[in-house]
Formats: structure tokens, sequence, C-alpha cells
């Protein structure tokens, strides 16, 4: 079963995704960095942030109709905080402000990093990167886990779904109220199976780097010091080294 | 590799808590080299307990060997090397997000180049049918294509044991008769547990039928089984 995760790794079609995984990996997380650095309050920072998550997005592909439902969840997690805290606090737009701005490039830098990333790719990318190994296998079959269970969790609405409505409205909330005893039990015994196949198969054992890695070329190197430098830029106007 | 015992249970007794009625009890059986036989049983017989006891994934009492080798939490790795498991549910044993990488994952962890080991999954899958699936993401398979590509990462190896837990569930009819023709070639001792006796009888010579956790036959007439254990229509 396909979900909305399994279609959002890999999907973006850009520039970027002609790096090395490790490269993709290392690039939005500088980024990332970088737009948390930038001062929310000056317009240099917010010029900065806006060019950043934009250019990123363009640069890995990320497809309109992601972007957009990205949009959509920043502003649904994010508004109700910014529209309430001036009322609370009078006249306090700045601390808002800031929780908005970098809470929303954060998230459209990562998830643009996502679509310029497939599964086999984030595996490649960090197990290159000097992350500790039990640190990135834990993480890559957190990514892989992630899409069986939620194409679980899809498999047990859709039962709710069908045996709901054929009680009833009472049926329906009945089968909602039991889904912690339905998909909790059922999640917690495939952790189990799975964990048993690691064991088997000799997962937790193995250097995951036997499966390959990519070798990094200039224009890799090129798109890290670039990248660097935009965080240099973030950090100079924060700490007002510059303007 | 080969053994002239590929599996041995001597007296074993799995219970899944001190004070509980045992869901094996005192099973004793052997499986010679190349030797196949087919696991019977109703659901709950403790087919599945039995296979994963035998590869050290469940405590159990008495003595169980696999080709030589007793399973004990030390040995853990020695008798897995020699053991292909496939389980009951495929995705609970796909550990990687693209097919080829899954059914080469054992060949690259024994040390195997990666071209070599690629080649040789990329063989194994072609042999199960899914060989055009070999670039494909592991959720977008079907479960049968899941459960092939699972058999696949088993086989590879090689292994003179294979534990098939179901091995024809989830696969159309062509699909269970290329999958036990392919069996029926195979050099490894096997045994397979399953409800599809006739599936079963196209490469298993012998019948071992467990009933509330004890063998209660052990022989070549699958009719027997059939009629006892009310697998005909």
């Amino acid at each position: 079963m396909r979900t909305p995760w399994h279609d959002m790794w890999g999907c973006g079609r850009g520039p970027a995704g002609r790096l090395a995984p490790q490269s993709r990996i290392l690039a939005g997380a500088i980024l990332f960095a970088a737009c948390m650095a930038a001062p929310a309050g000056t317009v240099p920072g917010i010029i900065l942030v806006a060019a950043t998550t934009l250019g990123w997005i363009a640069a890995c592909g990320m497809p309109r109709r992601a972007a957009r439902s990205f949009a959509f969840l920043g502003l649904a997690m994010f508004l109700p905080f910014f529209l309430l805290v001036p009322l609370l606090v009078k006249g306090r737009f700045a601390a808002p402000w800031d929780v908005f701005l970098h809470g929303m490039s954060g998230m459209l830098v990562t998830a643009a990093t996502v679509t310029a990333l497939s599964a086999s790719d984030l595996r490649r990318g960090l197990l290159a990167l000097p992350v500790p190994r039990v640190i990135s296998a834990v993480l890559i079959q957190i990514v892989h886990q992630t899409a069986e269970l939620l194409a679980e969790t899809e498999r047990v609405a859709a039962a709710v779904a069908v045996r709901g409505r054929s009680g009833g409205g009472k049926a329906a909330l009945r089968v909602l109220a039991s889904l912690p005893r339905v998909w909790l039990p059922r999640i917690i015994d495939r952790a189990d199976r799975v964990a048993a196949a690691m064991e088997l198969r000799g997962y937790a054992e193995t250097d995951l780097r036997v499966l390959g890695r990519a070798a990094l070329e200039a224009a890799d190197v090129a798109v890290i010091i670039v990248n660097l430098g935009v965080l240099a830029l973030a950090a100079a106007l924060r700490w007002r080294w510059i303007g | 590799m080969s053994c002239e015992q590929a599996l041995v249970f001597d007296g074993v007794t799995v219970r899944y808590g001190p004070d509980t009625a045992p869901v094996l009890a005192d099973v004793a059986f052997s499986l010679a080299a190349r030797e196949r036989a087919a696991l019977v049983g109703l659901n709950g017989s403790g087919k599945t307990t039995l296979l994963m006891a035998a590869v050290g994934l469940i405590g159990h009492e008495g003595g169980i060997r696999v080709c030589g080798t007793p399973v004990a939490k030390r040995t853990a790795a020695e008798v897995r090397g020699k053991v292909g498991f496939l389980f009951n549910v495929p995705e609970d044993q796909l550990l990687f997000p693209k097919v080829i990488e899954d059914a080469a994952f054992g060949l690259l962890r024994r040390g195997e180049a990666r071209t070599e080991a690629y080649r040789r999954a990329a063989e194994a899958l072609g042999d199960l049918g899914v060989g055009r699936l070999a670039e494909w993401p592991l959720h977008n398979l079907s479960h049968g294509q899941k459960q092939r590509v699972a058999l696949a990462g088993a086989l590879v190896t090689k292994p003179p044991l294979l534990l098939l837990d179901e091995p024809s569930a989830g696969l159309d009819p062509p699909g269970r008769l290329a999958l036990a023709r392919l069996l029926d070639r195979l050099d490894a001792a096997m045994l397979v547990a399953t409800h599809d006796l006739d599936f079963a009888v196209r490469f298993c010579h012998r019948f071992i039928a467990l009933d509330a956790g004890r063998i209660v036959y052990d022989g070549g007439d699958a009719s027997t089984v059939r009629r006892t254990w009310g697998m005909e229509e």
C-alpha cells in the first residue's frame, strides 16, 4: 500500500538530485542551520531566509503540490501561535514572527531535502557521513519502517471505515475508540517480528557500508562551500558582524 | 556447505511463560541433508514456534542442532549463517528500501564483492519470477511479490538448511507451481510449514504433523495427513 510518505521520498527532479547523497544531506543540514541562524527581525535576514528556502526548493525540484502541502501544514502549525501571542502579550510581534519564519523555513528546507533523496540515497548518504553507525542504522530503519507502519495504519483506518459505517455512527465511534487497543498491539507485535528478522539476518552486526557508497565530485564540494557561505552570512547578520 | 544431519530436535519443549502450558512439547525429529519435510497442522499447533526455536529466536528446553551446531545464544550467529529463513509475513524481513539491495544483503554481509552479490541476487530474483522488479522500491510491490523477494533473500546464499513459513501464501497459482519447481531443484534440506498440502506434495516426501505442540504423525503418506487433519476440500 502506497502512502504520501512513500511518494515524498526522492520525488524531486531538480539539479540537487545529481549530487552525491551525502552532499544532499549535508547541504540540506547547512541550509537548515542558516535559516535558523538568520535574524527574523531584520530585512536582510528575512530576505536571506526566503531566498535560501526558495532556492533550495528549486534546486531540489520539489513538486509544487508537495511545497503547497508543506506550506499549508506550516500555516496550520504556526499560524494559531502567531495570531494568539500578540493578543496575550500586547505589542509583542517579534517572538511569534521569529518562530513562524524559522519554523516554516526549517520545515520547507527539510522537506525539500527529503524530496531530493530516495530511501536508498538516505542510507548511502548517512553511511558516508561521520554519523555513528548505530544512529545511521536506526535512522534508516525508522524511515523504512515508518512507511510500513503508515501502510498498516491505513489498513486499520480502512477497516474502521468499513466496519464503522456498517453499524451506524455509534458503531463508528466504538471502533474508533478501540483503535489504540487494535493499532497499538499490532504495531508492537510487528516491531517484535521486525526485530527478530533483523537479528536473524545479522542486520545489527553488519557494517552497512558494504552496500556501497557514492564518491564526492567537484560539484559536491562547490555546493557545500556555497552553502557554508550562506551559513556564514546568516551568522554574520545574526551577530551583526556586517550591516 | 553441507552436513549429514541438517536439523535435529531432541526432546524440545517451548513455553512462552514459566507457568504456561508448553507450545511445543517434547518434540523430537531429525532432518537429513537434502531431505525435505512439510510441517503441517492446524492454526496454533506450533509450526511457527518450532521454526523460530530452530534458529534461536525463541528459548527452548532440550537440544536443537543445526548442521551439528547446538542452538544456543553463543552459537546463534553460526547457526543463522547455515539457515535460509522465510517469515510468514514477508514485510517483516524486508529491511531495505530497494528490492535488489534486500536480496543481495545476505551475500554482502558474508563479504561477497558488490557486483557479484548483485549479479547473484538478480539471478535469484529472476528464478522466482521477479527479476524485472530488481530496481523497484519494496513498498510498490504486492504481497505475493514481496513474498518472492523475501524468498530470494533467503535462497541467495545457498544455505544447507531452509526453514520456510508458509512460502506459498499470497502467491498466485502459477507462482505456487513455479516456486514448488524451484524448491524441488534445490540441494538444501527443507522444513516447510504450510497449510497448502497440494503445494507441499510437489517437492516434499515427508510430512510432520503437529497438534497442540506435539508431533502426531511423521511419515510419507500425504493422504493420511489430508484425511486426518482435514486438509482436503
